[in-house]
């Protein structure tokens, strides 16, 4: 039933021939287990609905090959791939009734009357339409959130070895959103149909995917689970798109046995990491970034030992946190630092000076090459 | 060795392996879409190189690749009457196009702009004068202005001394008439379908309402009125039935061909007027765009707020006279022809000798050409309607490399005057030619098909690019083949596109004059060629009466169109 799908060394240049080819896939090779719930994230333009639509046939491969199990489907036409996919837009189609809609992929199979009415009447009852099969309206009159399960009823109704989902909640609102991400994870569950789903949104991608594959400018940076990306993010564009990383830019002071001491530009801190939280393998008087998370980071009105000024530019409450928005010195860091902390210090208002201090076991060091989104 | 011969086995098998793919290919595709491009290249393609060619040899000489000539050119500037026919052109088309918009423009606005009663009425009203055939706005005029005209003797009674309708005069009034409600429609929509925050925000900003008209409604319509202006100006140009029956001695481009082709069989000279006459319908397509690519807004909005509409007294009175007054003389041809077709003679003020025999008369002397024009119009729509739909499919989804050459070629016959084509088609298939069609049904329906295809290629093409492209590539990954996604999809959603197109092709084909008048036999007479030819006669009643009949079944067609559920829209057929 459920399938693998494996990609080799994909490549994809648009206008090859042309003034300005754009090489929009570079050497993609990884795999994705049957059942699995898979995520492809990453800014715009970076190549991740190129792959899908590349997965689907409906976009050429220049060269590289795909595999859905051990079959290899390169050069397999869209019709003949037998997969399901939902669209951004739902593509559903206005001249049909739902039922009509649904069971499209089942009439184009020749599946006989009977089968397609139970067929249809099952999916409808898995992503909760039964009420509206009974009407059968036409999808123009059903909300988003209804078009969205009918889109998804109607790929997954004649049982597909894939199901693609292309950014399939960017057409909702914010609060349906949040419930239908998890319906889908629900109904994939339920059907264990091997998915890839592809979205901007790294909390989306991080709440709904098994594991997810982080695509920047054709590249795949890294694959793993919420967990790994989150934790143990390989470099510093990982680091920043997974959720927020604040850099220290810094310099290497010293390689040990298993630690390295950098020390932040402007200040006479030294703080050294353990060698497994250093995703870079520099020398002496190289320069690095030293990463900590919004949590790993403090701020406070008087100094501590080993704390760096830095001026409160905005303070926001965000409920069970509040986050205060950090200026720092210019050789430290271009940007403004986010620091979370879980109570609210009377004492620090915007524009004052403060302090920021680090959990300093918690910090991790990238290379400063290619942190850019 | 050993190497190179394993080479050529991996050579060999991956020949193979192509070959093996390229019979699995879905080739349905292939063949829907070579047949219309087979059609094109030979009816529309090689006529119009022919004539390009006939144009610049001597008269009189067969199709042929030597012997070049510009003698035909040279006409137009030794002979008078080719040189006061260019004139001739030249002054009706810029005058028709420049009154139009001096009644369109402000109408479009009183309806759009002012709350006024009977808007509805109005633009359906307003939409009539097109539909009717112009020829039967002109002969009606003769009724009216001609030398024994009512209207003429009215204002004889105040003494008031009104110009000839025969000439310039009555051309330019006729035209005008006949197609200022394209400037109506479309600066109606312009002005009706403008963002109006755009015009509260100037005047938040303090700007005064003649400054808001001057600086932002005026600019954001610019590019609709461009268009309407070159829809005129193109018609204009080409018109035939308007200068055939009351331009008298004043001979325009599109009647001199019918001169040269009529009188003395003079092909070659006949297509270096078309030549002539296509390249300034050409030359001012270029400047139309041309000025409005350095204007051009998206003037359409999401926003759904109505237009605040003046609700003075003053204004809703001015503005009803106003848009009366030019519906009630542009639709007198209409009731003047009503009238007409009851009565034997009408010179005096007053129509005398009423009658039905013009009715009754009918089935036996128009029964074959009233066959005829429904069989050939029906005909070319309907093939019309298969060519169109395929190549703006062709085009808008499959954009293939030589797209904007096609969307060139299949929209050249729309600028194309009627006389032309026929001239194209002439020069490319008769006498000699491997093709012989002259005197036969079948060049009426490519006449037909070559210069009514537009309406639907553009009414479908807009529709496309409406359409997300995913709603077909979802069926593709259902399982789909293309043709099924043709067949299931893409055509069900373009179907309403299709349908206005196609009755806009209809309406305009059952009373197509200017092709059909250098093409017809005996055999294959339509209904407007009788018409023209009773009004040659004198026989007014008849041809008031046949006028009616196919005013009413054209009218019976938009009437029904408008009615339908999810009803079309014909302005996305008129652009260019």
């Amino acid at each position: 039933m459920s399938k693998s799908v494996t990609y080799e060394k994909i490549n994809k240049i648009y206008d090859e021939k042309g003034k300005n080819p754009v090489h929009a896939l570079k050497d993609v090779s990884f795999t994705i287990e049957p059942g699995e719930l898979f995520c492809l994230l990453g800014p715009s333009g970076c190549g991740k609905t190129t792959l899908l639509r590349a997965t689907a046939g409906l976009e050429s491969i220049s060269s590289g090959k795909m595999y859905y199990g051990d079959v290899d489907i390169s050069t397999i036409p869209p019709y003949r791939r037998n997969i399901g996919m939902v669209f951004q837009s739902f593509a559903l189609y206005p001249h049909m009734t739902i039922f009509e809609n649904v069971a499209y992929g089942l009439r184009v199979r020749k599946v006989d009357n009977a089968t397609v009415k139970k067929k249809v009447t099952e999916v409808m009852e898995l992503v909760g339409l039964q009420e509206e099969l009974k009407r059968n309206p036409s999808p123009t009159g059903l909300s988003g959130g209804q078009q969205q399960r009918v889109a998804i009823a109607r790929a997954l109704v004649y049982d597909p070895d894939v199901l693609l989902l292309d950014e399939p909640l960017a057409n909702l609102d914010a609060k349906l959103r949040r419930y239908m991400r998890a319906e889908i994870r629900r109904i994939q569950k339920a059907t264990n149909v091997t998915t890839i789903f592809v979205t901007h949104d790294q909390e989306e991608a991080m709440a709904v995917g098994d594991r997810l594959a982080v695509l920047r400018k054709g590249v795949v940076e890294q694959i793993g689970t919420s967990d790994d990306l989150y934790s143990y993010p390989e470099n510093a564009f990982v680091a920043n798109f997974i959720g927020k990383m604040n850099f220290f830019e810094s310099s290497v002071t010293e390689v040990g046995e298993d630690r390295i001491t950098v020390r932040p530009d402007s200040t006479d801190i030294l703080i050294s990491i353990p060698l497994e939280r250093c995703h870079v393998n520099p020398s002496r008087g190289d320069k690095v970034l030293l990463g900590g998370r919004p949590e790993q980071l403090s701020v406070s009105k008087n100094p501590a030992p080993d704390s760096v000024r830095g001026k409160v530019r905005i303070i926001q409450h965000l409920g069970s946190f509040i986050r205060y928005e950090v200026e720092m010195d210019e050789r430290i860091s271009p940007v403004t630092f986010e620091i979370d902390m879980d109570f609210l210090d009377k004492d620090i208002r915007e524009a004052d000076d403060v302090y920021v201090s680090m959990k300093k076991e918690k910090m991790s060091l990238f290379s400063p090459d290619g942190r850019e989104i | 060795m050993k190497r190179g011969m394993n080479e050529s086995m991996t050579d060999f098998a991956s020949e193979k392996s192509t070959l093996k793919r390229f019979f699995k290919r879905d080739f349905s595709q292939v063949i829907v879409f070579a047949i219309p491009m087979m059609f094109l290249a030979i009816f529309l393609l090689y006529p119009m190189a022919s004539t390009l060619v006939r144009a610049f040899m001597a008269p009189a000489e067969d199709l042929a690749f030597h012997g070049f000539s510009l003698e035909s050119f040279r006409q137009f500037l030794t002979s008078n009457l080719y040189k006061k026919s260019l004139l001739n052109s030249f002054i009706v088309s810029i005058a028709v196009t420049f009154f139009c918009i001096l009644i369109g423009v402000p109408m479009g606005y009183c309806v759009a702009r002012v709350k006024m009663p009977g808007k509805r009425l109005i633009l359906s009203l307003g939409i009539l004068p097109i539909i009717m055939p112009s020829f039967v706005g002109a002969f009606t005029w003769v009724i009216l202005l001609g030398r024994n005209g009512i209207v003429r003797h009215f204002f004889n009674l105040l003494h008031i001394e009104l110009p000839s309708i025969y000439g310039m005069f009555g051309m330019i009034l006729c035209m005008t008439l006949t197609y200022y409600p394209f400037v109506f429609q479309l600066s109606y929509g312009a002005f009706a379908s403008a963002n109006s925050l755009l015009e509260e925000s100037a005047a938040l900003m303090g700007a005064s309402r003649g400054r808001i008209m001057r600086t932002i409604t005026f600019p954001l319509i610019l590019p609709s009125l461009g268009a309407a202006a070159l829809l005129v100006f193109v018609r204009a140009i080409g018109n035939f039935g308007i200068p055939a029956i009351i331009g008298g001695n004043n001979y325009v481009l599109p009647t001199l061909i019918y001169f040269e082709v009529n009188g003395f069989w003079n092909i070659n000279g006949a297509s270096s007027i078309a030549v002539v006459n296509v390249a300034i319908t050409a030359f001012v397509l270029w400047l139309q765009k041309w000025m409005v690519s350095r204007h051009e807004y998206e003037t359409i909005s999401a926003t759904h707020t109505e237009i605040k509409q003046h609700e003075g007294k003053g204004a809703v009175i001015i503005s009803s006279v106003y848009c009366a007054i030019i519906l009630i003389v542009s639709l007198l041809p209409q009731i003047t022809i009503i009238v007409m077709s009851f009565f034997e003679k009408w010179t005096g003020l007053f129509p005398e000798g009423f009658t039905l025999s013009n009715y009754t008369r009918i089935p036996e002397y128009s029964s074959h050409e009233l066959f005829n024009s429904f069989y050939l119009s029906i005909l070319a729509t309907l093939l019309c309607a298969l060519l169109g739909s395929i190549v703006a499919y062709i085009t808008e989804r499959k954009k293939p490399k030589g797209a904007a050459l096609l969307d060139l070629s299949i929209m050249a016959p729309f600028i194309l005057p009627g006389t032309v084509v026929s001239i194209a088609l002439l020069s490319a298939f008769s006498g000699s030619s491997f093709l012989r069609l002259t005197g036969t049904y079948t060049i009426i329906v490519i006449s037909y098909m070559i210069r009514r295809t537009p309406y639907v290629y553009r009414s479908v093409a807009a529709s496309l690019t409406q359409l997300n492209p995913s709603l077909e590539e979802a069926s593709t990954i259902m399982g789909a083949t293309w043709f099924h996604t043709f067949r299931k999809v893409s055509v069900p959603l373009i179907l309403p596109a299709i349908v206005s197109g196609s009755i806009l092709t209809l309406t305009t084909l059952l009373q197509e004059l200017s092709t059909t008048i250098l093409l017809y036999s005996g055999r294959t007479r339509t209904v407007p060629i009788q018409i023209y030819g009773a009004v040659q006669d004198g026989k007014l009643g008849q041809a008031s009466a046949l006028s009616v009949v196919l005013l009413v079944v054209v009218f019976i067609i938009v009437f029904m169109m408008n009615h339908r559920k999810g009803k079309g829209d014909f302005s996305s057929s008129f652009k260019m």
